[in-house]
């Protein structure tokens, strides 16, 4: 890695939605994505969600209509992300949006089997 | 009836800072963030001090009562944030907002860590003989000590005595060679140990980096302490770093831990500008035998492998360690060493490679859209 070569995926624009309810990352390349708040919410990436191990890890249900409220750059790295209901320990690197996007018909359909399996719901 | 944000913002100008009767009303103090209407449900911030956060609560809790009373609201959530920067003006026109979203600090235009992964390898004794090379660049130079357990900035600049208040409640750091410095060594006996668990060093650090009064700084040099733990992520998460430089002896017990650094700073995406290959040779000051003590080309090799640049070398030589304990750098008092011209020739390449990656953007723009 030289100076010039930054290796993660990392957006040109990070904008939050005027509903409150996605987030849209702008790459150099003008490839748009957007994220969903309960997506991010749901899988957010911080210990109160995922635990300390497998075994630990909660399902987050109940977040049809999350919002996020706020966004705060982490370092060179990541955002945290400020919902609605008071969560905003997720730190969320550029790494991990890009798998978020990229396997997001993936995650959503484990999560919602999930949800199915321990008779939960996403209102 | 569907509840406006007008509305929202009409009920909070009658909240007021204070209990005194000519205080603003928070509204005008602009200490309103954004507000957001989802249905029912309101919620918005109030911008603080870290000081007044206490007091603000009462603040806070009548805010929220205000919005409650208005009719079609059911859920209302207002927090408390200590920032230094305020809310954007929420009259401004109805573009999208861009946040100022850079952690800068105040006065420093680049910050830059010298870390090493191995204690013992020079990291502090390179770090200061950069500032002062970067000093001879024409820069105006400053140099955190970041290690708390075992600071070696003030020995190493000569430096005796502590900090006086400065403006505004920061703390006036001390000059040596007219480098601005700052360092736990300055608080405390160089006898004394500091016997703190991690959230103290981390308030420690951020106390030293934010509440000292820098000054109109070009580059920030950090001396970081050895590992990879809090000091290190608390730097990596609250601080604006262009890059970072490895220092390491050419040893392979240094090497491992150097590897350890630099994927550390690629996991938190700081740019490593290079490795320093410390302690490279030594050179017989009787016969000019030249002996690798710490084997040959170690880092040199490294770089090669983990792809980052090299900077280059500095020997063993008793001048430096010297000049170290008596805290005369050898930059400083015998420039046409050739140590010295190798930390001058060092310096120059960092600084040119700060600033080319400064018109790289490393980190996005937040934008709220409106």
């Amino acid at each position: 890695m030289t100076v010039n070569n930054i290796f993660m995926k990392l957006p040109k624009d990070i904008i939050l939605s005027k509903d409150k309810n996605k987030i849209k990352l702008i790459f150099n390349d003008q490839n748009q994505v957007l994220l969903d708040a309960e997506l991010l919410r749901v899988k957010s990436p911080s210990a109160e969600v995922r635990g300390h191990g497998p075994d630990d890890a909660i399902t987050v249900y109940g977040k049809k209509n999350v919002l996020i409220s706020k966004l705060e750059l982490v370092g060179n790295y990541a955002i945290r992300i400020f919902f609605d209901d008071n969560h905003s320990t997720g730190i969320y690197t550029w790494n991990y949006l890009d798998e978020l996007y990229k396997n997001r018909d993936n995650i959503w359909n484990d999560y919602i089997s999930e949800l199915r399996l321990k008779k939960l719901n996403r209102e | 009836m569907s509840v406006t944000k007008e509305l929202v913002l009409k009920k909070l100008s009658s909240v007021l800072t204070d209990e005194s009767k000519d205080s603003s009303n928070i509204v005008e103090a602009g200490l309103v963030s954004e507000i957001v209407i989802a249905n029912d449900r309101v919620f918005f911030a109030i911008s603080t001090n870290k000081e007044d956060v206490d007091k603000f609560e009462i603040v806070r809790k009548k805010a929220e009562e205000v919005v409650k009373s208005i009719s079609g609201v059911n859920v209302v959530r207002v927090s408390l944030t200590s920032h230094d920067k305020r809310p954007v003006d929420l009259n401004r026109n109805n573009q999208a907002k861009k946040v100022n979203n850079k952690q800068s600090v105040d006065g420093i235009k680049h910050i830059i860590a010298v870390a090493s992964g191995k204690g013992g390898v020079g990291k502090s004794t390179t770090a200061v003989n950069l500032a002062l090379s970067f000093r001879n660049l024409g820069l105006s130079v400053g140099i955190l000590d970041a290690d708390i357990y075992g600071p070696s900035v003030p020995k190493l600049l000569g430096i005796k005595g502590r900090p006086n208040p400065g403006a505004g409640k920061k703390i006036q750091p001390l000059t040596a060679y007219s480098i601005t410095a700052m360092s736990m060594g300055f608080l405390v006996d160089e006898e004394t140990p500091m016997i703190w668990r991690g959230p103290m060093v981390i308030s420690a650090i951020t106390q030293m980096l934010r509440e000292v009064d820098w000054g109109d700084i070009d580059l920030l040099v950090v001396d970081m302490p050895p590992g990879t733990g809090d000091v290190q992520l608390t730097m990596a998460q609250n601080v604006p770093i262009i890059g970072s430089v490895i220092v390491s002896t050419p040893q392979d017990l240094a090497l491992i831990d150097a590897r350890k650094g630099i994927s550390m700073f690629q996991k938190v995406n700081i740019p490593v500008l290079g490795i320093i290959e410390n302690m490279s040779t030594f050179v017989c000051p009787k016969c000019g035998e030249v002996s690798h003590i710490f084997g040959k080309e170690g880092a040199m090799k490294e770089a090669k492998k983990s792809g980052v640049p090299y900077l280059g070398d500095i020997p063993l030589e008793m001048d430096i360690r010297i000049g170290s304990d008596l805290g005369k750098p050898i930059v400083e008092f015998n420039p046409g060493s050739v140590c010295s011209q190798s930390y001058n020739r060092i310096a120059n390449d960092i600084w040119l490679k700060i600033n080319s990656s400064e018109k790289l953007q490393i980190v996005p723009n937040i934008v709220y859209e409106e």
